[in-house]
Order: C-alpha cells, then structure tokens, then sequence
C-alpha cells in the first residue's frame, strides 16, 4: 500500500528502447547530421584539445550554446534607454591553457565604417580578474577589483581584411590635394616621413590607434568600474568576426583567467554595440554575470554528441 | 549635478562637476564689425594643426555668414529649436541651460551632426535675407543684412564636451583654463559631439579620437597669440585671459571691454557653458536677433560702440587689436599713443590711437604724374 501521490511508472523496458534508437541513430553517422545540442543553463567551455579556429567552423554546431538575454545599460550616464540586441548566443571551448567564445547575434546592419555620427558594431566580454566567489560589480568592475574585458569591433575586422588606411576608402569620392607629410623632399615609408606623419595624428604618437591598421580585431582592456576602462598591458587575446545573412559570428580566444583551472568554475559577463543605434561606450546591451564552466580535459560528461565533421578530441 | 555660479546668467546653475575655476582663463575678443571673412583665420589653423589624414573636413576655426552660414549645418538653429523659447529676466536667465535641460539618459541637451552636415562650409552662405534692388546702397539702415561670425572653440568655463565625456577624457588646464581631449584616454565615443552646442570637437575616423581647437596651447605657452588671431588681416581679434567680473582689472584689455565697458558679449550664454569668446556685436543686424545669439547686453555694448570714436580709451584698445604677436595681459594710454604691456608692466607694443591719414593729391605736380587713387 503506498500514501501519498507518485507518479506514473514508467516502464524500464521502453526506456531502454528509446535509449537503444538513439544509439542506434547515432551510429548510422556518415551523411546523417548529429542533433543540436541542447541549450545550456550555464556558459560552458567544453574540452577540445584544438579549440576551432573560427567561429564558421562545425565544430561550434556539437557545442552547447548559451543565450544571453541582454539589458540597456541604464545605470550610468550616458544611458541607453531604448533597447536593441535582445539577446547573444554563446559557446565555448577550452583547451586547458586558452578559452574560445563564440558570440553571434541578429543586427540588420552591418557598421563597420568609421566616421562622424557613425558607430561600429561591436562585442565584449568580461570576466573577474580574480577568480573568487566574490564578484565586483558586473557593469565595468569596481575600483581595487579589476575585470578583464576583451573587445571585438566590426571597423576593426574590416581593418584587418585589409582596408586601405586612406581617407578615401571611408570616402570613395574624397579629393586630398595635400599632406604635409607626403611631400618632397620626404621618402615615403622613410623614418623622417613617418615621424612627420605622426604629427599630424597625435592619438597614434600616444599609441592609442582607435582606428586605423591593425593585425587583431580584438584588444584587452581592464576596468575597475565605469569610465576607467584601460589597455591591459599585453594584449594576449585574438579573435575575428564574420557577417552573415543574419548578423554577426564573433570568436574571441583568449588565456584561461588567473586563477581558473580546468574544471574550475567563475563568471562572465557581455556587451553588445549596434552601430546602426548610435551605441558606443556606455551606451550599449549588458547582461550580469553569467556562470561559467571550464571542462577538464576526460571529464566531458554532459557534453552532446559532437558533429560529424570537424569536432576534434574530447570523445565521451 | 553640482551647483556652480555663472556670471553670464546671473545665478547659479547645474553642472556635471563642481565649479573649478583655473588660474587664469584663455579669452578672446573678436570684433564682428571688422570681419571681411577672407577666411585667413580659417586657413592659419588648417595648415598649422589640422592637415592631416581624417581631418580633410575639420575647421577647428571657421567663419560663417550669418543668419544662414553654419558649420555645421544648422549648429545653432537646430539646437535653439530643441531647447525652445526661454526667458531673460534682465541680465538674469530664468530659462533652462543644457545642463538643466538634459534628457533622461544624459548628461547634456544635445544633438549630432551627420557627416552631410559638415559636407559644404561656406556654400551658398553669402545670400542677404532679400533681394537688393538695382542702385540700392547703403543709407544708414540695412533692411536687408548678413554679417560673419569667425568661431573658435570658447574654451567654455562649464563646458558641454568636458561634462558628457563618460571617460572624463576631456580635461580643463588649471593653468590657463584651455579645453583639451586627452588623445591618449579619447576611445572615440562622440559623446563630446553631441553635447557641444558650438560644434567645436570633430571626430577623426582615421584615428578613431576626436580632437579640437587647442588655443594654439604651445604658443600660450610663450606668451603668444594663436595663429588665427596674428594671421587675421582685419585685426579683429584680440586674445587674453578674462578674470570673472568681480576681479575685473582695468588695466586688463579682455576685463576692460568685457566687464567694464561691455562691449563684448559671450555667444549664446543661455547655454550655461560661459563661454570665452566675447564678440563685439554686428552694429547693423536686427536687435531681436542679435539678442538670441549674444544675450540682453547687445544693446548697450553697441550704444558704446557707436561712441568709440568720441571715447578715447575705447579706441585706443580697440587700435591694439591685431598690433603683435605677444599677448597683452595689460595696456595703457598716454595722450594719442596705446601700449600693450606685459604682466610686469614692459612696453610690449605701441600704436598710435589714430593711424594718421595721407591724403595724396591726384596730380603729383612734383614729377608730372597722376596718381589713380589706388596708388
């Protein structure tokens, strides 16, 4: 005699055939695509022992993602009061020692030009320069406890792809009769031009290139709250971003955080810019801290089946 | 907000940071009256500081034909339109500054020019507000009337770029009140775009920064008036350092006509930035007007120009404008001779109140020949 509600039986010999049709259709492989995997609760990072080199990669499609839900950055001036990028997709790979996060989001524009009253698409994510279960601030850190923030631009990868650093591919019709810096008696490229050159763009003497030429569409940067962003003192991350029909697919790769170990856990947190909306700075979408995973390597219980193609090690 | 005191207004007012004044404060005094707009100024500081890449469309000095020039379009008019009407009660403001007029979200009431908007200084500006009829000429009264207005940055004692900065990377020198953009902390936000009122900061897309008039800060420093002032043909501009009306010295030529005689005014000071570029109104453009852009002071500062001629010392300073290249903390009049002093009292110029005048006959009877009278 039982008391109390229970639940219905289930019997275990149909378990165990559903359980043997999903084998079984897991085995067919070959032209058959593995189901996605289901979204995560949590920003996992999953062992790969070479994490994918690009965010179009199919490797990325056996990985969890993680949806973001972002918010307006509305508790500083100046404030965004009209909401944008509802929402961020986020997947991770570790290979013990770096950490790849893949972001893609819906934007309709693609801003990747700069220029007066024009702003670039753009991501961030941040993590606690110490791992403790204690967190700063989640908007920027707070002062004595720093956060790490790694910052992708869409003017940046256009950069990188190989935008002339010339005014007229901003401007395709501008006419320049003149720079100082060009003239005779000056080689062009010769030391003297280019010390002639950086006079006339002070913020490059100072090495702070905003725009411009550059190798990485990424940059490190520190902050202990809002307005103190800074320049880490190495930039160790990479990165690239690709634009699709939809929006934009970002992979950011940087080292594991200090103190954040292979089967560890800590928190992150992101930023979306939409360019098309005038957002840079403070004005953006935010999410809070988010919790995060890193998987050690032969501990991947929980992970979905990888894909087919292109997955690399971390078997189940 | 901190509570801090501006003069221009007449009361206290709501800025982002508490009232610092510096040392001494960069003014200027440009004289409307004289301007030809022959744009020398304009060209001294583009070849000076703003030739290169990402700065083909900067003017951090310009010169505009009033009431329809703008750089950029509608800099003014577009901004006068989103505060709306407000109120002078005499010499005090009882309207709204940017600061007290700001939007939910932010620090200033502002507004951003679109990169068209830069697209064509100068263009079309020299149109009068009717058609001049055949024969018409000057006859005491202008119906129809432009005049131009040479702008700079104001170097703002409130300014709007320094307050709306989130990464306070805009900073006032302590030492003599110029406004400049750390290009080592700017990340290009424009936030400083939006909330100038003067349109004075310019965005640089090829250094991804935004820059501005910099008072020429190296030639202060020795002691020199910027580039666009010496180059100025017309020698209406003269540069300084204005104390606030309480520490007024007379000795002082910025304090003497801004404080003393009144007759140079602040640009748009129901803004609330007290800015530092004084102008001696257009004599001839209607008052209502002139009201709206230089504040309740217009007619008394041009009542005393109208006198000049009959007040010695307001003609002698006014003979100092465009006389060297070092800035004249000090004058002083002796008889029909006016001197630009240092801070120590050492003659740095002299001029006559009075350039004398030659009035040479047609035929020069001397060698047998005639003149033209452009000769």
């Amino acid at each position: 005699m039982t008391t109390g509600r229970t639940l219905p039986d289930r019997p275990a010999a149909a378990g165990a055939a559903l359980a043997s049709l999903a084998i079984g259709l897991l085995a067919i492989g070959g032209g058959c695509a593995a189901p996605p995997p289901p979204a995560a609760p949590e920003v996992q990072a999953v062992w790969r022992d070479t994490i994918p080199e690009g965010p179009e990669e199919a490797a990325w499609q056996a990985i969890p993602k993680y949806t973001a839900d972002l918010i307006p950055q509305d508790l500083v001036e100046p404030r965004l009061l009209k909401p944008s990028t509802p929402r961020l997709a986020v997947q991770a790979a570790t290979d013990g020692t770096r950490v790849a996060f893949r972001l893609a989001w819906d934007d309709a524009t693609q801003d990747e030009r700069p220029g007066a009253a024009r702003f670039t698409d753009a991501c961030a994510i941040q993590l606690p320069q110490r791992t403790a279960p204690d967190l700063p601030d989640p908007q920027m850190g707070q002062a004595g406890r720093p956060v790490e923030i790694t910052f992708w631009r869409a003017t940046w990868q256009a950069a990188v792809a190989g935008r002339d650093d010339t005014i007229r591919s901003l401007y395709p019709g501008a006419v320049v009769d003149h720079y100082p810096f060009e003239a005779p008696p000056l080689q062009p490229g010769s030391e003297a031009q280019q010390a002639f050159a950086t006079r006339y763009a002070p913020a490059a003497a100072l090495g702070a290139r905003r725009e411009g030429p550059r190798d990485r569409p990424v940059e490190d940067l520190i902050g202990e709250g809002p307005g103190t962003l800074r320049p880490a003192d190495k930039l160790l991350s990479e990165g690239t971003g690709r634009r699709t029909a939809k929006g934009w697919e970002v992979l950011i790769v940087r080292p594991l955080p200090n103190g954040l170990a292979p089967g560890g856990r800590s928190q992150i947190a992101f930023g979306v810019w939409d360019g098309a909306q005038a957002e840079a700075g403070a004005r953006k979408m935010r999410s809070g801290w988010v919790p995060m995973s890193i998987e050690a390597r032969g501990t991947q219980a929980g992970i979905a089946p990888r894909a087919a193609a292109g997955a690399q090690g971390g078997g189940r | 907000m901190a509570r801090v005191f501006n003069w221009q207004i007449g009361r206290e007012m709501s800025y982002w940071y508490p009232e610092a004044r510096p040392k001494k404060q960069f003014a200027a005094i440009f004289d409307t009256n004289k301007c030809i707009a022959c744009q020398t100024c304009t060209l001294a500081c583009k070849t000076t500081w703003t030739s290169g890449r990402g700065q083909e469309y900067m003017l951090w000095n310009n010169v505009e034909t009033k009431p329809y020039g703008f750089y950029p379009l509608g800099w003014d008019v577009r901004l006068m339109e989103k505060l709306g009407a407000q109120r002078w009660d005499g010499s005090r403001y009882e309207g709204r500054t940017l600061f007290e007029a700001a939007e939910a979200g932010e620090r200033v009431l502002g507004w951003r020019p679109e990169e068209i908007d830069y697209a064509h200084p100068n263009v079309g500006e020299d149109d009068c507000t009717k058609t001049i009829d055949k024969g018409a000429h000057y006859h005491g009264f202008h119906e129809a009337w432009f005049y131009y207005l040479a702008r700079i940055c104001n170097h703002c004692t409130y300014p709007a770029c320094l307050s709306s900065c989130p990464r306070a990377s805009i900073y006032k020198r302590p030492e003599d009140g110029i406004v400049l953009i750390d290009q080592g902390r700017c990340r290009g936000y424009q936030e400083c775009i939006k909330a100038c009122p003067y349109k004075k900061t310019f965005f640089n897309p090829m250094t991804g920064t935004s820059e501005k008039c910099i008072a020429c800060y190296p030639k202060i420093e020795q002691g020199l008036q910027p580039q666009c002032f010496v180059n100025c043909i017309g020698k209406i501009r003269m540069a300084g350092f204005i104390s606030t009306p309480d520490q007024a010295r007379p000795d002082n030529p910025i304090d003497y006509l801004v404080h003393i005689r009144k007759v140079a005014l602040p640009l748009y000071p129901q803004l609330g930035l007290e800015p530092n570029v004084y102008y001696i109104p257009p004599r001839h453009v209607p008052r209502p007007y002139l009201a709206q852009m230089f504040g309740p002071g217009v007619d008394q500062a041009i009542a005393a120009c109208n006198k000049s001629a009959d007040d010695p010392d307001l003609s002698a300073l006014l003979a100092l404008f465009g006389s060297t290249e070092w800035v004249m903390p000090r004058w002083k009049r002796v008889g029909d001779t006016v001197m630009g002093l240092r801070e120590d009292g050492r003659e740095l110029v002299r001029v006559p109140v009075r350039e004398p005048v030659w009035i040479l006959k047609a035929l020069d009877q001397a060698r047998g020949v005639s003149r033209m009278n452009i000769t």
